[in-house]
């Protein structure tokens, strides 16, 4: 089913709809408010691409639910400032990104993906539905979240922009220990981390004789994949879409 | 025993009233907290010594006031002789028995029918037996001290949803009650307002941004100036001798837009000095000339009597949000002194006047200027203080920059009024300190870091403390002179988005402040 699915997605957005004209007020409205996320051209950063045709086949009241209720359980958050026109405006927007050319990616195969995604380690720290490890990001819906071009980068140069929930900390104790961790809570005086076996770890900084803040990722850069796995990996990456819809919600199952 | 009969009756009588000579005198009141500031001048020091540097650290909880209602607790309540008059959000105020935080009186504004407004307030003025609040419609109220009783209520200006609001403590000064409003975002156009404490009748009003045929109406293009905002949304200060008050201005509409308003743009982001007899204007300086990053000079203008190279002098002082520590003459306006004390990278430097010399490429954009500090500027709204015994300025600083966004923007009543927006800049952290300056030289003391940048301001005492809270929720006592932490307390919530204040009830000490939506009393044990 998965591979079926994603050859449509494929399919779709080899074949463009009608170009349409965005307004100067639509994309001034994008850039001050969504670009932030999904890069001034709305082609994607720490948000997903925009300029697909799984935006573009959305009609305009799922659209306008989207920006004013967000999409609970990803890190797209409500708009509810806009107004009608605005919103009109702002989805004008999207719908002549969709319509544009978009830089195609050479594509791969997915079940071959899903063997290097096993034989790299990566399970070590990521999850997908209910296996795997908790420590890294949950790539349940990556598919979904992420673009192709961003998921590329994430995996040669993990560095390059790091999620604020994964922040690196590494703490030298005074009793001499060394320990690194991800960043669940820091305040003045104290710091929660959670370890990669999963556990927590909390303590006052009075009982640390350094606090180092990492400025690059905890996962290791893999550049020494060959490009047809690197791409297989890709192609299997993006066939994460957490429901058939990609929605993050499993409203039937009451999980977020 | 009749002396001593005679002179208790005379304790007794006298609080009745809080005529303005104790208002001027304020700070020789330390048991009470007679204006939003604590006194005229805003020094936010008390003489107080119960709770000192030594035994700061069994200090605990004596009483929590939870609202319920009202939002997040911006206010600085006031303390007069054991009772505390405390202001909420959405027109709620309440006097609480200052030892026990329980409730003597509620009152709850009425809103005119139609009306839907809600939002913060800062806190109340009193005058005789009179307090007097703003509303969130953007009325003056006066009520009845003893009952909380509605007095007179006065429209400051017409309500229309998205215009103008209200959310300052007023300031009583001599017969009249000083308020300004709220709107900078909103395209109104800023005032100072002042009314008769006894009827409620509007006796002047300062506009603070001048139309074309008015003086200072030439630093605005075209009719800019009739939505050129210029808000007037904290508290002024006040010197009796000099018959002055000083109150700082908001910044220019739209906020980060500057194509539309060419010029100066008089009397945004300045500090005014006025009488507050006429609400006419003795001297302005303006801190940032035609502001285009929402930098308000609303931060206090503090008033200090200092040795200023070698000569006493009378000195108005301000940190402001665009990052600069300002000293000025307060009888001419004269400018003294200006120091960066946060990352900033807009002016080159300030020249002999304290005009600023701006670097290339700070202007906002359409496709986003990186400018230090962010929009919520170097500091802000929460209030410094200053201790005689350390001659050290406290206040919170903040370390954020943004990436600025502007595109022309149409002007419609009743909607944001901005000219597009500013974003955190991905990846940068945000921190923030509690910063111990001479206010001499602007030399920095002692910094005690935070993990974020804060929203609460500072109280000092002759204990030897400065008292401050973090944008993690917790309230902090420092030492005065070394910066050392001495104690702290997790409040649970991290909307510490006032300062900190002092009194005494039957010779116990109080330390209070409002954290979320409940006021918080601690005491020693």
């Amino acid at each position: 089913m998965k591979p079926l699915l994603f050859l449509l997605f494929l399919t779709a957005t080899s074949m463009p709809a009608q170009p349409v004209a965005a307004s100067a007020e639509g994309k001034a409205l994008f850039r001050s408010n969504c670009a932030f996320c999904h890069g001034l051209t709305g082609l994607g950063g720490r948000g997903p691409s925009l300029a697909s045709a799984h935006v573009g086949a959305l009609p305009d009241s799922e659209i306008q639910s989207i920006i004013k209720n967000g999409i609970p359980g990803t890190t797209m958050p409500s708009f509810e400032g806009f107004d009608a026109a605005e919103l009109g405006q702002l989805i004008g927007f999207l719908r002549a990104l969709g319509s544009g050319p978009v830089t195609a990616h050479p594509g791969g195969d997915a079940a071959h993906g899903a063997a290097v995604y096993q034989a790299s380690g990566c399970a070590g720290c990521h999850r997908i539905g209910n296996s795997g490890s908790i420590y890294g990001p949950e790539l349940t819906r990556i598919g979904s979240a992420r673009s192709w071009a961003y998921l590329k980068e994430s995996l040669a140069a993990p560095s390059a922009d790091i999620s604020p929930d994964y922040e690196g900390v590494a703490v030298t104790l005074k009793s001499g220990k060394k320990v690194t961790g991800l960043r669940l809570n820091e305040d003045t005086f104290t710091l929660q981390l959670r370890l990669p076996d999963g556990s927590f770890l909390m303590l006052p900084k009075s009982d640390a004789a350094e606090v180092r803040h990492l400025d690059k990722s905890i996962m290791p850069a893999y550049t020494t994949l060959p490009e047809r796995s690197l791409n297989d990996l890709l192609a299997y990456l993006g066939t994460l879409r957490g429901t058939a819809t990609g929605a993050a919600v499993d409203k039937a199952a009451g999980v977020h | 025993m009749r002396m001593m009969m005679g002179f208790l009756l005379a304790a007794l009588a006298l609080p009745a009233q809080v005529n303005p000579e104790r208002l001027n005198h304020a700070l020789d009141e330390p048991q009470n907290w007679l204006t939003y500031w604590g006194d005229y001048s805003a020094v936010r020091y008390r003489t107080l010594k119960q709770i000192n540097a030594g035994n700061v650290k069994n200090l605990r909880v004596e009483w929590i006031f939870q609202s319920g209602k009202g939002g997040i607790a911006e206010t600085v309540p006031l303390v007069v002789d054991g009772v505390m008059y405390a202001t909420l959000g959405d027109g709620i105020a309440v006097a609480l028995d200052a030892q026990s935080g329980r409730q003597l009186w509620r009152y709850q504004y009425v809103f005119p029918a139609g009306v839907k407004a809600t939002g913060a307030n800062r806190g109340f003025a009193i005058l005789g037996d009179r307090l007097f609040m703003v509303t969130p419609d953007s009325h003056v109220i006066a009520l009845e001290a003893k009952t909380g009783k509605l007095i007179w209520n006065t429209e400051m200006a017409p309500w229309k949803s998205g215009t103008h609001y209200a959310t300052l403590a007023p300031l009583a000064v001599k017969d009249k009650v000083i308020v300004g409003i709220s709107g900078g975002e909103q395209g109104v156009r800023g005032f100072v307002d002042a009314y008769d404490a006894a009827t409620g009748k509007r006796a002047w009003r300062f506009w603070t941004i001048p139309l074309k045929h008015e003086k200072g109406g030439d630093t605005w293009d075209a009719d800019s100036a009739e939505r050129g905002g210029g808000p007037a949304w904290m508290t002024g200060t006040y010197d009796p001798q000099l018959n002055t008050v000083y109150w700082g201005i908001g910044n220019p509409g739209p906020d980060l837009d500057g194509g539309v308003r060419k010029g100066d743009n008089l009397y945004s982001c300045s500090l005014v000095a006025l009488n507050p007899d006429d609400g006419s204007l003795k001297w302005h300086f303006q801190f940032t000339p035609h502001d285009t990053h929402d930098w308000d000079a609303a931060e206090t203008p503090m008033l200090l009597d200092l040795p200023w190279q070698g000569k006493m002098r009378k000195l108005v002082v301000q940190a402001n949000r665009n990052a600069f520590f300002y000293v000025l003459d307060r009888e001419t306006g004269e400018f003294l002194m200006g120091k960066p004390f946060a990352r900033q990278n807009w002016a080159k430097r300030l020249d002999a006047k304290g005009r600023p010399i701006l670097l290339p490429h700070t202007e906002p954009s359409p496709e986003g200027t990186h400018l230090c500090p962010g929009l919520a500027g170097g500091t802000n709204w929460m209030a410094p203080s200053y201790n005689p015994e350390t001659k050290m300025f406290y206040f919170a600083v903040r370390e954020q920059c943004d990436v600025y966004y502007a595109e022309p923007q149409k002007y419609v009543e009743g909607k944001g009024y901005w000219g597009s927006v500013s974003r955190g800049v991905t990846d940068e952290k945000e921190w923030g300190s509690l910063r111990a300056l001479d206010p001499l030289t602007g030399a920095t003391k002692w910094d005690f870091r935070y993990y974020r940048a804060p929203w609460a301001g500072t109280l000092t005492t002759a204990g030897g403390l400065v008292f401050s809270a973090d944008e993690d929720g917790y309230l902090m006592a420092f030492d005065a002179k070394s910066g050392t932490n001495l104690w702290k307390f997790n409040t649970g919530t991290g909307h510490l988005v006032t300062s900190p204040m002092t009194y005494s009830v039957k010779g116990r000490q109080y330390l209070t402040m409002p954290a979320g939506g409940a006021i918080i009393t601690f005491a020693l044990p």
